[in-house]
């Protein structure tokens, strides 16, 4: 048995506001957010930006003993999550939730509480740490309060596979309901990994754009000449996938189809990314989905602004669209929001959807000086509006070699 | 009102937003919203602002305010020979 899946609800904290209508209208208007960050610690580190979420004030959302018990990136998959169930209006009944779960992805999870631990362990020689250390730092933690909250008792699992999380998050929820295992879920990812540990394990891999000496906000450049790095960001994305019939049913608004999904592996290095696995994934997200490369309008690119990743994807996406891949408009908004890690599949998958919803093309910015290498439409700088989509794909690749590239679809019934 | 009453009243409703006159010694914790879990993160703060040390043992018998001014006060005499 094969169910067709829809999308009914976006929830969103994002580097560019918290709910899905600010985040979009700020992709559209070419905002940045990434900027210089504030903590203290920053000073010791040689890169000091960052895209993070710019007056998240967790008390508005939750009462202090909630909050004893839960992570920054906890508390962002949330605050994502009830706006997304809100916006479906969703409500499971008793005999509903059961056939309802949560999938999310995460790449550091509580990285915040347990650098704290290790302060006090190591630095301080504290012999004990706080009892909840365990409880807020763990992966699922997140996956876990958002089945808690809205008592969703089937399948609660959280993916841990770097840059690509919450893209195979989302992918796997969709065929949880595709093959009839669900008829709900809540799938995306969360990451709050702006700390001084994780911050110098990045710088030390060499992967981050140093700031631009002009505007802090221009410092990601993806498919540019002079790019040089990604920028770490925070947030969550949560999206309400549901079964069409149970959608069409209730008559739940509904922005999308997730048409198709696939995840590949490189098996080639660590880190190097491989236009060949990055194809495959393609190819394979086409095929599942019974759609043509010509019937795709935008991709949401994983374009992170490395130097070798922007080439591999540029060259994948080539390959798995000959001809058309000079009529499609890709798009790295990661020029913008930065990049999640754990949650940027998600993110990058919701500006999908959003694109789709609004027949408008959120641009890559800071691309004045393309790379003769990047030559796709890479829709520089200014976004388009009233562009006719029918189908749109989001890429995700990550370190580790997992390929993840979702597709959505204009709804048929 | 003993100190050790007074000084908790004051930290539950610090750290758990609470209102402290609602916090009387027979109020179970429970009641006010505190589960075990967070019982157990109160009393590692306690710990530190009493500078003694709890055993699990202890922490099961815990149901009220007065309950946790009990321990501590029991804690502090065997631990630092004063009440």
């Amino acid at each position: 048995m094969t169910r067709r899946v829809v999308i009914t609800g976006l929830g969103i904290v994002s580097p560019l506001g918290i709910g899905s209508t600010f985040f979009f209208g700020n992709l559209m208007a070419g905002k940045s957010g990434i900027r210089r960050l504030q903590q203290e610690f920053v000073e010791k580190l040689d890169i000091k930006i960052g895209a993070n979420v710019e007056n998240f004030d967790p008390t508005a959302y939750f009462s202090k003993i909630k909050l004893t018990g839960m992570e920054r990136f906890s508390q962002f998959a949330l605050v994502a999550a009830e706006e997304a169930v809100r916006d479906a209006q969703l409500q499971l009944d008793e005999t509903e939730l059961p056939r309802a779960g949560v999938y999310m992805g995460t790449g550091m999870g509580g990285a915040g509480t347990l650098e704290e631990g290790y302060i006090e362990v190591f630095l301080r020689d504290n012999p004990r740490i706080k009892p909840f250390s365990v409880l807020l730092a763990m992966n699922n933690a997140a996956a876990s309060h958002l089945s808690l909250t809205y008592r969703l008792q089937g399948p609660n699992v959280t993916f841990s596979t770097a840059c690509a999380s919450s893209a195979i998050a989302i992918g796997e929820a969709y065929r949880q309901i595709r093959h009839g295992y669900t008829d709900v879920m809540l799938a995306g990812g969360s990451e709050a990994m702006l700390t001084f540990g994780a911050m110098k394990a990045w710088e030390a891999l060499r992967t981050l754009a140093p700031e631009d000496p002009s505007d802090p906000g221009a410092s990601c450049k993806p498919f540019s000449k002079n790019r040089n790095g990604l920028v770490l960001g925070e947030g969550a994305a949560v999206l309400v996938l549901e079964d069409a019939d149970r959608a069409l049913k209730r008559g739940a608004k509904i922005y999308a189809e997730i048409a198709g999904y696939d995840c590949a592996s490189d098996a080639s290095h660590i880190t190097k990314p491989d236009a060949a696995g990055q194809t495959r994934a393609i190819q394979n997200a086409l095929r599942f989905a019974g759609m043509q490369p010509e019937e795709i309008g935008y991709i949401n690119a994983h374009g992170t602004a490395t130097l070798a990743g922007d080439i591999e994807e540029t060259k994948a996406i080539k390959a798995a669209f000959g001809e058309h891949a000079h009529r499609l408009a890709v798009s790295s908004t990661k020029s913008m929001h930065g990049h999640l890690m754990g949650a940027t599949g998600a993110v990058e998958f919701m500006a999908a959807v959003l694109a789709l919803q609004h027949q408008a093309l959120p641009p890559t910015i800071n691309l004045h000086d393309p790379d003769p290498e990047c030559d796709l439409d890479y829709v520089p700088n200014t976004g388009r509006r009233g562009v006719e989509l029918n189908a749109v794909m989001s890429n995700s690749f990550a370190f580790g070699g997992s390929n993840a590239v979702l597709i959505a679809r204009r709804y048929n019934p | 009102m003993s100190n050790t009453l007074q000084t908790v009243q004051r930290m539950v409703a610090e750290q758990f937003d609470l209102k402290q006159d609602e916090l009387t010694p027979e109020a179970t914790l429970e009641s006010q919203g505190l589960d075990s879990l967070a019982v157990i993160e109160f009393m590692f703060h306690i710990e530190d602002e009493f500078k003694i040390k709890l055993t699990n043992e202890r922490l099961e018998h815990i149901k009220t305010l007065q309950d946790v001014v009990d321990i501590i006060d029991r804690a502090s005499a065997e631990q630092h020979g004063k009440a």
